[in-house]
């Protein structure tokens, strides 16, 4: 029955290589957004590399200062103090990584310029983050206890510093800003989209100009605490809120001004939805903003489909009133439209997963995000598969069923 | 003819409420867009009122060192405006132009309170910048011993917070122990790029003593180059230890700025692009198809004696009154943009953007329809009637 009704679907598609034509463009058009799109997301919220721990981490980011009724606030990264008293010793963690935001600085070469992003980060920061080291290794605490000079560059930045062809850097040394580091390690870079492993330079944060002396509650340090596992996080969490909430009065400079702390150990993407919306109905604001957004972008080419189908299958009156006049009942027919619909929208998925794939490779290859590794995984394809039955269900339900409706004597006098 | 043709739109509109969807959609979509678009383009157009190219950024922080950090500022200073390669030097607060930063601020006049980007600078930044003044003159040295602090605002502020009076003169109260005086008004200052509003801008005088803007904004000569860039920050690396020193082009960060603007707007284009070809093409064969199976009227009509001109007029006139009334549908919601002036822009974008995207909508229907509808008033009506 099935292989019937795909071989019917098939003989309608040539009939009509027109229609055919406007509907494939359709499903492969949108689906190819969406697939896009949806690696995109999944690129900047997932877990990869450098940051192969992501969802089991949580991410301390922002201290927030703010009145109780949250008109006026300062907010900020917090300073490294404040978070060795009361990120580190978490003892439900697994490891507690301490680093700086990302920071500007340049190096000159034979007269020519390399702009660099710095990073000042513990010795756990290297366990934390799944770096990949092509030469040496990272500093360990013994570096940090010494305030050596050390630094671990990227590849890229060795390509730039030193001769790409000279070999092993490790042991050189790098001037930057007038101080001479000895690189002790060379990583595969990260792309500029994770902002929290992305940089050029890794200094321990012992090093100078690093400000990790700095007391006081706000600096430029970032915390990321490492469960054990997925299902830890909600432990970590409250017993870092616990840990927050302990904080004695005489430690927090302008309590009189700002009477409310806020700091959150947040998961990655929660993390990031915070700094765009700090209160519910922000973020119930957010969400509605997207899925208006969404429905948008989905509704128009789903309206269009159904548009499509519809006039495309009430082409098709005759056809349905003969087969009702040999007695097909209404189930009969609204399935074979059904299975027709999926039918064409798989093509165009197929056809959307080439495309795709051609965008994401001229994406990562284009140098637009360095070290882009756009991806068609696992669950990217399996929620564009989804979304391809749902079209063809969306798009073949409604002219089914107003097919189904129509009387024999009408369908066949068409 | 009009009201006849709204009578057969309305008796079908149970086959055309999909079509008045899909339009209607279409239009948010476009009236979302072209919004965005407007918005850049208007700011785009607007100049930016001050020379940035040879300009660099020196980003000084001083890090553990607390010491009579304002004098070794001004040290600093006068060490690079000693160079032979600078034209001149400027203090200023760390909302440089193009950079991410921003400092906002509110000053009352009058009852009138006007939100302004406040930028703290020195007696040289006119002539760093090359910003020409409209009226008045830049502060100088000398203007530190005045009792009131002295400003220099923007055309956009003395438009805002003086209204109809002239701003040169005027002293506005702060606080008990600070007073504004205004002794200038420049024409534009878009520190954030092109893309930029041009709104309100203060500029206020750097205190003496004050040890909390560090940025030196450093106009170069022509042909000027790295190496001279990379003595720089040795110099200053010795003269400062301990400081961290980075130097940015403005001409640089300005692209920066540039791509923060415009990678979104182009991907909305490039979405909302493949919809509206999606769109258009539906649109398309539907009409191919609805047109066609009225083959027996089209017939009947010729038959008449109506001219080809009137047949393809008539279902040229269809799709209007279906795209007119979809949009109603949609100018109930798009209206609500200006009239609530949400997101706080302009009225005249949104109002641009709706008769934008009236204009794209009637083009792609218009487009849709023709080709359909010139076949049909083709059709000879002796055919069309033996097939009936």
């Amino acid at each position: 029955m099935l292989s019937n009704y795909i071989k019917i679907a098939w003989k309608v598609l040539l009939r009509h290589p027109f229609y055919t034509f406007i509907t494939l463009f359709g499903i492969s058009l949108t689906l190819t957004v969406l697939m896009v799109l949806t690696s995109f997301i999944d690129h900047l919220f997932g877990s990869h590399y450098p940051e192969n721990k992501r969802d089991r981490s949580v991410y301390v980011g922002t201290v927030i200062q703010t009145d109780s009724s949250g008109t006026t606030m300062s907010s900020g990264p917090a300073s490294f103090d404040f978070l060795v008293k009361h990120a580190k010793p978490l003892k439900s963690a697994e490891k507690v990584s301490i680093f700086s935001n990302f920071s500007f600085s340049n190096t000159y070469v034979n007269g020519k310029r390399i702009k660099l992003n710095t990073k000042y980060t513990d010795a756990e920061f290297w366990e934390v983050m799944g770096f990949q080291f092509l030469e040496g290794k990272p500093y360990n605490e013994t570096n940090i206890k010494n305030s050596d000079h050390v630094a671990v560059i990227t590849d890229a930045l060795r390509e730039q510093y030193f001769d790409a062809d000279g070999g092993n850097v490790v042991g050189k040394n790098i001037e930057i800003e007038n101080v001479n580091y000895r690189v002790i390690g060379v990583v595969k870079g990260s792309p500029p989209t994770r902002l929290y492993s992305y940089s050029d330079v890794y200094f321990p944060y012992t090093a100078p100009k690093s400000n990790y002396e700095n007391k006081g509650l706000r600096g430029r340090f970032i915390a990321v605490i490492l469960t054990k596992s997925k299902s830890e996080i909600p432990g970590v969490q409250a017993e870092f809120d616990n840990s927050i909430a302990r904080i004695p009065d005489s430690e927090i400079p302008d309590r009189k001004q700002y009477p409310v702390l806020i700091v959150k150990a947040d998961q990655y993407f929660d993390h990031f939805l915070n700094t765009l919306a700090r209160n519910d109905t922000q973020r119930v604001m957010f969400y509605a903003i997207v899925g208006f957004v969404l429905l948008m972008f989905m509704g128009l080419p789903a309206i269009n489909l159904v548009n499509v189908n519809v006039s495309r299958i009430l082409e098709r009156a005759s056809e349905i009133g003969v087969r009702k006049a040999f007695g097909a009942p209404a189930k009969a027919l609204l399935w074979q439209f059904i299975i027709e619909n999926v039918f064409i929208t798989f093509i165009g998925g197929a056809f959307a997963l080439i495309f795709s794939l051609l965008i994401i490779s001229m994406i990562n290859a284009s140098g637009w995000i360095a070290y882009a590794d756009l991806t068609i995984n696992v669950p990217v394809f399996l929620v564009s598969i989804a979304v391809c039955l749902l079209f063809g269900f969306l798009s073949g339900v409604l002219p089914a069923f107003r097919m189904s409706k129509l009387k024999i004597v009408d369908a066949l006098k068409a | 003819m009009f009201s006849h043709l709204f009578k057969l739109i309305w008796n079908k509109k149970g086959a055309h409420s999909l079509l008045i969807i899909e339009i209607w959609a279409s239009f948010m979509v476009l009236f979302g867009v072209l919004s965005l678009i407007v918005y850049n383009v208007r700011n785009y157009l607007k100049p930016i009122g001050f020379e940035y190219e040879n300009v660099w950024n020196m980003d000084l922080a001083n890090n553990q060192d607390t010491v009579e950090v304002s004098s070794k500022l001004n040290r600093a200073l006068q060490r690079v405006k000693a160079y032979p390669e600078v034209e001149s030097v400027s203090r200023m607060s760390s909302n440089t132009p193009f950079s991410a930063n921003q400092i906002g601020n509110s000053v009352t006049y009058n009852k009138v309170t006007v939100g302004a980007d406040f930028y703290y600078t020195d007696s040289e930044f006119s002539r760093t910048m090359d910003l020409p003044m409209l009226k008045g003159r830049w502060y100088r040295e000398g203007d530190r011993v005045a009792k009131f602090v002295p400003i220099v605002i923007n055309k956009a502020m003395e438009a805002k917070l003086f209204q109809d009076e002239a701003a040169i003169g005027k002293v506005i109260k702060v606080d008990d122990k600070t007073s504004f005086k205004v002794i200038g008004v420049v024409d534009k200052f878009k520190a954030k790029g092109e893309f930029m509003t041009d709104g309100p801008a203060l500029f206020q005088l750097i205190a003496q003593d004050d040890g909390w803007n560090s940025n030196l904004l450093i106009k170069t000569k022509p042909g000027t180059d790295a190496n001279f860039e990379a003595k720089l920050v040795r110099d200053m690396a010795v003269m400062l230890p301990g400081w961290g020193i980075e130097i940015s082009y403005l001409k640089e960060s300005l692209k920066n700025r540039h791509n923060l603007t415009l990678v979104p707007v182009l991907i909305f284009l490039i979405v909302s692009g493949f919809l509206l070809t999606n769109v258009a093409l539906g649109l398309f064969g539907i009409l191919n198809l609805n047109i066609s199976k009225r083959k027996g009227e089209i017939g009947l009509r010729r038959a008449m004696g109506a001219t080809e001109g009137r047949v393809t007029t008539q279902f040229l006139g269809e799709i209007w009154v279906l795209a007119t009334f979809s949009m109603i549908l949609g100018l109930l919601f798009a209206v609500q943009f200006p009239l609530m002036n949400v997101f706080d822009l302009d009225r005249e974008v949104y109002i641009i953007a709706i008769f934008a995207a009236i204009l794209v909508i009637y083009l792609i229907v218009t487009l849709c329809a023709w080709f359909p509808s010139k076949q049909a008033a083709r059709i000879h009506p002796a055919v069309a009637l033996h097939e009936e």
